[in-house]
């Protein structure tokens, strides 16, 4: 007989615009809950699995009734306008939030442990690498909230100050896929790449659209006008379709592609327990993550009081699929290791960039901002006679 | 003139929080440590707190300051212009006007509710810094514009005096003065003012005065 078991609330998505990698996050999650009970013998770990739907209302609502259960731990949300609207609960309850996304950075609530990638472990080496060998001129186009808002900054200053240029930036609704026209203002300006913050079917939509226009115009478009992204994974690339799917470029944490022993085990794991999709992913590997640092950290606590949980974490070091993760003290969110892809025919990345460590997380940009804002207009300078 | 920028990086700097009682602002000194900005406390030694002010430094330093203290700073700004030597925050307890006044009056630019709630401090660190960079800004030009209110006797007598010496209309006299004030790296004030006064100093001009006036009484 178990001597402790614990409820842990599992928020995703399931259904709704972004709902591929919300399927693929939950997935992540439970293969680490089922790998949890072989994990230790006296304590079990049950998860409550509730789907808002992508209406930020019910994600307030159900964290509310989780909470109102007992429940003191909860892995999941994928977009950042769904974190925000829940965190105000969880801190109001003194609760955790398990938030394994990436995300665009500038929040350090005291009760989130962020397992995605940081703002300086994606857009930044995404940047570096634009502007090495691809060009210096981006056109952003992204989902209208704040990851694409912020996201978008972010990259705007790194170019400017680095001798980049922004041409323009366009939004799209989350889940609109009426994007002719972003399209064609596109191939007006020519840029030498699109930064792509769109999410979900507005992405799929985008990159079909963008493909088959540059097609009919004789235009070799991963080569000529490539598109970056920091959210593309791979169950996505399956769902933009055969026509459209090569020549991505995606700067993530982790790629299923990756060649090391706890990532064999961990894809042939996921495989074999959901052998109809969608496939392993960033966001379903962070959340695997979340799920082993959380059931770890409630074991070595042997509560699961939310200050001696949050002070066990950051004792674990877990070999991760996609390399060593352990949770740093001062901000709660993960060193991770940054790798740029390229995505193949068959729906996957060929990594064409690696960090060779993993890089501390750095939310508010402290180490790797400018002290001032980049302005990207013209300077208020004239020659006068 | 350009807008001072945006501050939106304060890795580096330095907060003075004064405060009686520290813990609640334990999550102030967290959330800084996670902005780069490292939490010193002055202490307070009857009634006053102990800071150098000949050190500190409106590029690195920050003054955080509890409004519930009967604690004098010493920084005491112009009353007109309320501009401290560094921006401060001031941390509030009691929401009584008295209190906030104080603040007001000690230059505060932002404001944190006690007990500190960690997500609060990046907006007020932002709003804080960058008003006080706009408000020394703006203290700097309302300056220039009294200097060149006060200078402005010196222009109109300086184009008058090279209108008469050179005979040339006011618009060309202002340029012909723009043009060597630039030249001589002097703003027109000053300029004026220098070439007011080594004109008077040359005997022709007293002897050039006396002739055109002599000039003009003959005309009459």
């Amino acid at each position: 007989m178990p001597s402790k078991h614990y409820r842990v609330g599992v928020m995703f998505s399931t259904t709704g615009p972004y709902s591929v990698v919300a399927r693929s996050m939950l997935n992540g999650a439970l293969l680490a809950f089922r790998e949890s009970v072989a994990d230790s013998s006296d304590t079990t770990i049950e998860p409550v699995v509730v789907n808002p739907g992508g209406d930020l209302a019910r994600y307030a609502e159900l964290s509310q009734e989780l909470t109102a259960s007992g429940i003191r731990h909860v892995v999941g949300c994928y977009t950042s306008s769904s974190r925000k609207e829940v965190i105000p609960c969880f801190e109001k309850h003194d609760a955790l939030l398990w938030y394994p996304s990436h995300y665009e950075g500038f929040e350090s609530s005291n009760n989130v442990i962020y397992t995605g990638a940081s703002p300086n472990q994606h857009v930044l080496p995404l940047v570096s690498h634009m502007l090495a060998n691809v060009g210096p001129r981006a056109f952003c186009v992204g989902s209208n909230y704040i990851w694409a808002w912020e996201n978008n900054r972010i990259f705007r200053e790194a170019m400017t100050a680095q001798g980049g240029q922004v041409l323009a930036e366009r939004y799209a609704a989350i889940g609109d896929t009426e994007l002719q026209q972003v399209v064609d203002a596109i191939l007006d300006a020519r840029p030498d790449f699109v930064f792509n913050t769109l999410i979900g079917t507005s992405a799929y939509a985008f990159f079909r659209l963008f493909r088959a226009a540059c097609r009919a115009r004789g235009i070799d478009q991963a080569k000529a006008i490539p598109v970056a992204s920091c959210t593309l994974s791979e169950p996505e690339l399956e769902e933009i379709g055969e026509n459209a799917v090569d020549g991505h470029l995606s700067s993530s944490v982790y790629f299923s592609s990756l060649d090391n022993p706890a990532n064999a085990a961990f894809t042939s794991a996921y495989h074999a327990a959901f052998p109809d999709g969608p496939s392993t992913s960033a966001d379903a590997e962070s959340s695997y993550v979340a799920v082993k640092l959380l059931s770890r950290a409630l074991v070595d606590a042997g509560t699961d009081e939310v200050a001696a949980v949050k002070h066990a974490v950051t004792r674990q070091r877990l070999k991760a699929p996609q390399g060593d993760v352990w949770i740093d003290p001062q901000t709660l969110h993960a060193w991770l290791t940054p790798r740029i892809g390229r995505s193949t025919e068959k729906a996957r990345f060929d990594v064409i960039v690696e960090q060779p460590a993993p890089v501390r997380p750095d939310p508010y940009l402290v180490q790797s901002s400018p002290r001032y804002a980049v302005s990207s207009r013209t300077p208020n300078l004239r020659v006068v006679r | 003139m350009m807008a001072p920028r945006l501050l939106q990086n304060f890795n580096g700097g330095r907060a003075l929080v004064v405060v009686a009682n520290r813990s609640a602002v334990e999550a102030l000194e967290m959330t800084l440590a996670k902005l780069g900005v490292t939490a010193e406390y002055p202490e307070i030694v009857e009634m006053r707190a102990e800071i150098d002010f000949a050190t500190l430094n409106p590029e690195r330093d920050i003054l955080f300051i509890d409004g519930d203290l009967d604690v004098a700073v010493a920084t005491e700004p112009d009353e007109v212009s309320r501009l401290p030597l560094v921006p401060v925050i001031g941390l509030v307890g009691v929401e009584a006007p008295s209190r906030l006044k104080n603040l007001i009056n000690l230059g505060a630019t932002a404001f944190l509710r006690k007990p500190v709630h960690g997500a609060a401090v990046y907006t007020a660190l932002f709003l804080g810094i960058n008003q006080f960079l706009l408000r020394s800004d703006m203290h700097g030009r309302l300056e220039d514009m009294e200097r060149r209110r006060r200078g402005r006797r010196s222009v109109v007598k300086a184009i008058v005096a090279l209108m008469n010496d050179a005979g040339v209309d006011d618009d060309e006299a202002y340029d012909r003065l723009r043009r060597e004030s630039m030249r001589s790296r002097l703003n027109l004030e000053d300029y004026c003012d220098k070439y007011l006064s080594s004109r008077a100093i040359t005997p022709s001009r007293t002897a050039h005065e006396q002739v055109s006036s002599a000039q003009r009484a003959d005309r009459k």
